[in-house]
């Protein structure tokens, strides 16, 4: 059997009474950037929580590459290959911006596969500068705009060299010249290739996302959410056209 | 020859660029010059054993600025690690008969033992929770030692064990010596890769164990590191004073520690050593003062906190120095462009 990249199968996870996520089933390939998309409240951080390990889920499993990865520790799953991101940015406020890349550049992953990069601080800078903030390096991070929060956010997740990278809202609060260049760097990013000392396999991502003009544009696949279920699974093309996600999601007419 | 000329002109060139540019560097070099020199100016017993402990108290305080301030780990109950040092030490030297220079550090493994037991279970706790945690520790470990007093000696303490050194002044030494020495390993790894995910920590737990960071095993290093420096400091203790009684155990002791650190400036590290050096003196100074001894200390940390509230050296410090809004260094703050960058300052 050719085993997938990423496996989800019957994911189960209540928050007291409320299913969060029901029974979901999917996996994807190495190289897929994965939309997932459907209203406020269905399940899409939950889900990406749920793999990352930072939720623990009541049932189902996830398989990465082959290993289980549920009820590992979210630090061992970062240095098997998943790196992710917050929505609501949560950035070491009282350090300068390049010590909160530092740290994602000392984990395990990172120091073994970067042994050749003597300094952290050029690794870092360079996730920084791929992020497109390297000039307030030196800045505490609390100085920085939601907008560069979001980029701060995308440095930290690349900087453990991820084969997996899950974006969670990486266009929420950007305007929409930032939108586009954060979208650039995203398929940049995917390509994979070399950014100065930091090395990027092209990871494959899952990004969750509202602005669906972008999404559309740099994703290959998307899959639609609504009360914790898969309602529609396609690409972008046959997406915009079903119509349970039209009901669902994009309300009368479409967007 | 040539080769002390070079190593002498090497310091003089540090001494010059690196040293003597900030006011905090210059403070900082004459106060480990006067601490070292002290003896050759007075001999006064008294003095000198006020200097003995405040050095030992010292490494007391930036122990729990390691641990608290840094890692964010709130520990109400440092005096543990503090009485386990000095009941360590103690017991090993009556008991088994080893010389202080063995006690010392034995005793300060006991700590690091003690704050693995106590951070393990801790893991899980944050903030208040873990602070309430914490302050109760020391108490448990007090109701053992009164549970034993064949072995602790009961509310009186062991008591004669071996003297630290022969004389006043080459305690003196030992503990200043130790202190400066202990202070500055204590600065380095708050300034090393390991101190920037204790930072991270304290800022964020989850977000460090989302960047692939085993925050366990960072807490517990925090944890044993913090207990190693607070149980050599216990050990010091016992063998200058001669006794390890329950008094290093108080729920005061620990609050004395977490006073001194906040006084100075948490996160700092140097912030608590020089709080130590101006209140535990101030402390001894004001006992002609009888009753009024404890409000005007209470008096002079109020107002302290209230009108310096990142600690007193962090608030001297930007009076004098201000960063470079460029480069963000350092620099005097008569001059008005940077000393690298030449940015024009505010």
């Amino acid at each position: 059997m050719i085993q997938s990249f990423l496996e989800i199968k019957e994911l189960t996870k209540n928050f007291g009474g409320l299913r969060a996520v029901n029974h979901v089933n999917f996996s994807m390939e190495r190289d897929q950037i994965l939309g997932l998309i459907g209203p406020n409240g269905a399940g899409k951080t939950t889900l990406l929580r749920l793999i990352t390990g930072i939720l623990k889920p009541d049932s189902g499993s996830v398989r990465f590459m082959g290993k289980e990865i549920i009820g590992r520790k979210t630090w061992d799953i970062v240095n098997m290959g998943i790196a992710c991101t917050f929505q609501n940015m949560r950035p070491f406020r009282r350090l300068p911006i390049i010590a909160n890349v530092m740290v994602s550049c000392l984990c395990p992953r990172a120091m073994k596969r970067g042994e050749w990069v003597k300094r952290l601080e050029a690794k870092a800078m360079d996730a920084l500068e791929f992020a497109g903030i390297s000039d307030m390096a030196r800045e505490d991070a609390s100085t920085l705009s939601q907008g560069d929060l979001k980029r701060l956010e995308v440095a930290r997740a690349i900087a453990t060299e991820p084969e997996l990278l899950l974006l969670d809202e990486p266009f929420g609060g950007l305007s929409p010249a930032e939108t586009d260049l954060m979208a650039k760097s995203i398929s940049r990013l995917h390509k994979g290739g070399r950014f100065g000392r930091l090395h990027s396999e092209g990871p494959a991502m899952i990004i969750v996302e509202h602005k669906l003009q972008w999404l559309m544009k740099i994703a290959d696949r998307i899959i639609v959410l609504n009360f914790g279920n898969i309602i529609a699974d396609g690409t972008p093309d046959e997406i915009i056209k079903n119509p349970y996600v039209i009901e669902a999601y994009l309300g009368q007419g479409g967007n | 020859m040539d080769l002390i000329l070079f190593y002498l002109r090497k310091l003089f060139t540090i001494l010059k660029n690196e040293v003597l540019v900030l006011p905090s560097r210059v403070v900082v070099v004459l106060f480990f010059l006067l601490l070292l020199l002290l003896p050759v100016f007075t001999k006064d017993p008294y003095l000198l054993r006020i200097f003995t402990l405040t050095s030992i108290f010292a490494i007391l305080a930036a122990s729990w600025d390691l641990l608290s301030g840094f890692t964010g780990q709130m520990n109400f109950g440092h005096a543990l690690f503090f009485g386990v040092g000095a009941y360590g030490a103690a017991l090993l030297n009556k008991h088994v008969g080893i010389p202080p220079w063995g006690t010392v550090p034995l005793g300060a493994l006991a700590a690091v033992v003690s704050g693995l037991i106590i951070g393990i279970p801790c893991l899980r706790l944050r903030g208040t929770y873990l602070a309430l945690t914490t302050l109760a520790f020391p108490i448990i470990l007090m109701g053992v030692v009164f549970a034993f007093p064949g072995l602790t000696g009961g509310e009186l303490g062991i008591s004669g064990i071996a003297r630290l050194a022969g004389s006043r002044v080459i305690d003196y030494y030992i503990a200043v010596v130790v202190m400066l020495g202990l202070c500055t390993i204590m600065w380095k790894i708050t300034d090393s890769n390991t101190g920037i995910i204790f930072h991270a920590i304290r800022e964020d737990e989850l977000a460090v164990k989302a960047a692939g960071i085993n925050t366990t095993r960072y807490k517990l290093l925090a944890f044993s590191l913090s207990g190693f420096f607070a149980g050599i400091s216990g050990g010091l203790y016992a063998h200058f004073m001669r006794i390890a009684g329950p008094s290093t155990l108080e729920v005061s002791m620990s609050f004395q520690v977490v006073i001194w650190a906040i006084f100075g400036g948490i996160v700092t590290i140097y912030g608590p050593v020089g709080a130590v050096f101006i209140l535990f003196p101030l402390l001894e100074f004001l006992r002609f003062w009888q009753e009024f001894r404890m409000l005007m200390f209470s008096v002079v940390v109020l107002l302290i906190l209230l009108y310096m509230p990142d600690g007193l050296f962090r608030w001297l410090r930007d009076k004098v120095e201000k960063e470079c809004p460029r480069c963000k260094i350092r620099n005097v703050a008569m001059r008005h462009t940077c000393r690298v960058c030449t940015a024009p300052l505010d």
